[in-house]
C-alpha cells in the first residue's frame, strides 16, 4: 500500500531551468501537510508531477504506491484542484460538474450534493466565466470531491477566498482529515494555512529546506510560544531552570519549547495559565527566514 | 469508454460554440439551397438536384472546426488539467473525443444534407421542376455528406491535439483545404497524387455522386479520409503523450 502520497528523489528541469531538485516527502492518512514556498519555488510543478501531468526528469511520485496514471480509479482515489479550478467560461457550473461526473460514472445526485456543499446551488446555472475567484475555487473543490476521494491535493486553495471562505475551508479539511483523508495543501504564505496544517514541507528554488510538524518547526525556528496567566512568573523560573530561552515579564515568550512541552510542565506543577499560543507575527518571519537564508534576500 | 464519450458529448452540447457552429452550418446551407431551388429557372436536361445539394458538404468545414476545438479548447481554458485528472490515460481521452466529435460531425453532415434534400425535392414538386435525381442519388449524397463531415470532425480532433493553438490550427486547416492543396496539386509530380488523394479532394469525392474521371469513388474517398483521420489522431496522441501539461499552458 505505501504512503498515501510519496515523493522520492523527484527532479524536473525545463531546459536549463531546474524547477524541482531531488525532492522527497510523504503524506499519510489523517494528516494535513502544508507544502510551502515562495512563488516559483517549484510547488505547482511538484504537484503536477504527483498527478501525472508533468513528467519527472528523475525520481518518482506515487499515490498508495502507484503512479497516478496507473491508478485503477483515479477520481475515487485522489481529488485535486490546480490553477484555482480551471473551467470553460461558457459552461455553467452545474454542467461543468456533470461533465466530469459522467466521465467517471457518477450520478447527477452527487453533483447537486456537492453544489450545495460548496454553496454554489444558486449560481449553478450561470455561465462559470462570471464566477468570482472564490466561486471558481469552490467549483474546483467540488470537482475534486466528486468521487469522494481519500487523498486531496490542493494548490493554493486559499487564493481568492475571503476570511469566511478560508475558515470554511479549514474546518472542512480538518473534518476530512479526521475521517482519515490525507491532504496536501500548497501555499506561498505560512500564515494563510498555519491554522490548517499538521506538518509542513518548505521548499525554495526546487529544494526542500525544512520538513517537520508545524509546531516543531515553529519552536525550532525560534518563533516562540506566548504564555499568559497568573502563574507565568513561576513558569518562567521552571523553564529557565530547564535551560529554555524565556523572555518578557508580563507575557512570556518561550523560544525553544513546543506548546506541548510547556503544557506538560504547566500540568506537572499545577500552574494556572490563560493563554498558550505560537507567536503570530513570527509565523511569517519563520517562513521568510527559512526561504531567505537560501536566497540571500528577497527575490 | 462509454462514460467518457457521454462526458464528451455533454461537454459539446453545453457551450454556445457548438450551437453556433451547427446553426451557422445549417443556416447557410438551407439559405443557399432553398433560395436557389425556389427562384432559379431550370432548363430540361439540367441536373438541378445534384447541383443544389452540392452545397451540403460545406457542413464538413464546420465539423472540422468543431473537431479542432475539442482538444484545443481544453488547453486554451486550462480544463485539460481537470480532464486529465479524470482520465489520466491521454490516448483514451483523445479517442473518446474523436468518437464524440465524429458522431456530432456525422449527425451535422446528415442534417445538412437530408433537410435541404427534402426541401429541394418539395420545392421542385411544387414548382413542377424535374429534379432528374432518383432515390439512390439522394441516399448516396446524404450518406456521403454525413460520412464526410463525421470524418472531418475526427480529423480535426487529431489536428487540434497536434496544434494546440486554436486559431493556428483552424487557419492551417482552411489554408490547406482552400489554397495549399490546390497549389500543390499543379506541381508536376504531385499533380497525379494530390488532386486525387489530398484531404480536400477526398472530402469532395466522398459526397459527390457525379464524380469526375480522376476523382475517387465515394467509398474509396471515405476510406482515404478515414486514413487521414487516423494519421492525425496518431500524431496528435504522440504529441499529447510527450507533452508536459504545465500551468497556464496555451
Amino acid at each position: 500500500m505505501g504512503h498515501a502520497i510519496e515523493v522520492a528523489g523527484l527532479s524536473k528541469t525545463f531546459g536549463a531551468t531546474t524547477a524541482v531538485q531531488d525532492l522527497s516527502f510523504t503524506v499519510d492518512q489523517g494528516r494535513i501537510v502544508g507544502f510551502l514556498g515562495p512563488n516559483g519555488a517549484g510547488k505547482t510543478t511538484t504537484l503536477r508531477m504527483v498527478l501525472g501531468l508533468v513528467r519527472p526528469t528523475a525520481g518518482t511520485a506515487t499515490i498508495n504506491g502507484v503512479a497516478y496514471v496507473g491508478l485503477d480509479d483515479p477520481v475515487r482515489t485522489v481529488g485535486a484542484v490546480l490553477d484555482g479550478g480551471a473551467l470553460h467560461p461558457g459552461r455553467s457550473g452545474r454542467n461543468h460538474l456533470r461533465s466530469y461526473a459522467r466521465a467517471s460514472g457518477i450520478g447527477d445526485d452527487r453533483v447537486e450534493e456537492l453544489l450545495a456543499m460548496v454553496g454554489l446551488t444558486d449560481a449553478a446555472n450561470r455561465r462559470a466565466g462570471g464566477y468570482s475567484l472564490g466561486m471558481r475555487q469552490r467549483l474546483g473543490l467540488a470537482t475534486a470531491l466528486l468521487g469522494d476521494p481519500k487523498i486531496l491535493i490542493l494548490d493554493e486553495p486559499a487564493n481568492g477566498l475571503d476570511p469566511q471562505g478560508i475558515r470554511w475551508l479549514r474546518d472542512f479539511l480538518r473534518h476530512l482529515a479526521n475521517q482519515g483523508c490525507a491532504i496536501l495543501v500548497s501555499s506561498h504564505g505560512l500564515a494563510e494555512i498555519s491554522q490548517m496544517v499538521d506538518d509542513v514541507v518548505v521548499i525554495d528554488r526546487g529544494r526542500s529546506i525544512a520538513q517537520a510538524p508545524l509546531e516543531q518547526l515553529m519552536a525550532s525556528a525560534g518563533g516562540g510560544m506566548r504564555v499568559r496567566g497568573p502563574d507565568v512568573a513561576r513558569l518562567a523560573e521552571l523553564l529557565r531552570a530547564e535551560g529554555a530561552t524565556v523572555s518578557g515579564d508580563g507575557d512570556l515568550v518561550v523560544g525553544d519549547r513546543t506548546g506541548e512541552q510547556i503544557g506538560r510542565l504547566v500540568a506537572e506543577h499545577q500552574l494556572v495559565i490563560s493563554e498558550l499560543t505560537p507567536v503570530g507575527a513570527s509565523l511569517e518571519e519563520v517562513f521568510l527566514r527559512l526561504t531567505q537564508s537560501e536566497a540571500g534576500g528577497p527575490s | 469508454m462509454t462514460d467518457l464519450v457521454a462526458s464528451e458529448l455533454l461537454k459539446l452540447r453545453t457551450t454556445r460554440t457548438f450551437f453556433g457552429l451547427v446553426g451557422a452550418a445549417l443556416g447557410l446551407i438551407l439559405l443557399i439551397t432553398v433560395l436557389t431551388a425556389s427562384l432559379v429557372p431550370f432548363d430540361p436536361g439540367d441536373t438541378p438536384f445534384i447541383d443544389l445539394i452540392a452545397v451540403s458538404p460545406l457542413a464538413g468545414i464546420f465539423a472540422l472546426v468543431l473537431g479542432i476545438l475539442a482538444i484545443s479548447t481544453e488547453f486554451r481554458h486550462g480544463t485539460v488539467t481537470p480532464s486529465l485528472l479524470t482520465v489520466p490515460n491521454r490516448t483514451r481521452w483523445a479517442v473518446s473525443k474523436l468518437i464524440a466529435n465524429g458522431v456530432a460531425g456525422l449527425l451535422l453532415g446528415l442534417a445538412a444534407a437530408l433537410i435541404p434534400a427534402l426541401l429541394i425535392l418539395l420545392i421542385f414538386a411544387v414548382r413542377g421542376v424535374d429534379s432528374s435525381a432518383d432515390a439512390g442519388d439522394v441516399v448516396n449524397v446524404v450518406l456521403g455528406s454525413a460520412v464526410g463531415a463525421g470524418l472531418f470532425a475526427a480529423l480535426g480532433v487529431g489536428l487540434g491535439a497536434l496544434i494546440r493553438n486554436q486559431a493556428g490550427a483552424i487557419v492551417a486547416a482552411l489554408v490547406w483545404l482552400f489554397f495549399l492543396e490546390g497549389v500543390l496539386g499543379v506541381i508536376p509530380g504531385l499533380d497525379e497524387v494530390i488532386p486525387k488523394y489530398g484531404p480536400a479532394a477526398a472530402w469532395s469525392a466522398v459526397s459527390s455522386i457525379d464524380a469526375a474521371d480522376d476523382q475517387l469513388g465515394q467509398l474509396s474517398a471515405g476510406l482515404v479520409l478515414a486514413v487521414y483521420a487516423l494519421l492525425f489522431l496518431a500524431a496528435g496522441i504522440a504529441m499529447l503523450q510527450r507533452r508536459d501539461v504545465a500551468a497556464n499552458s496555451s
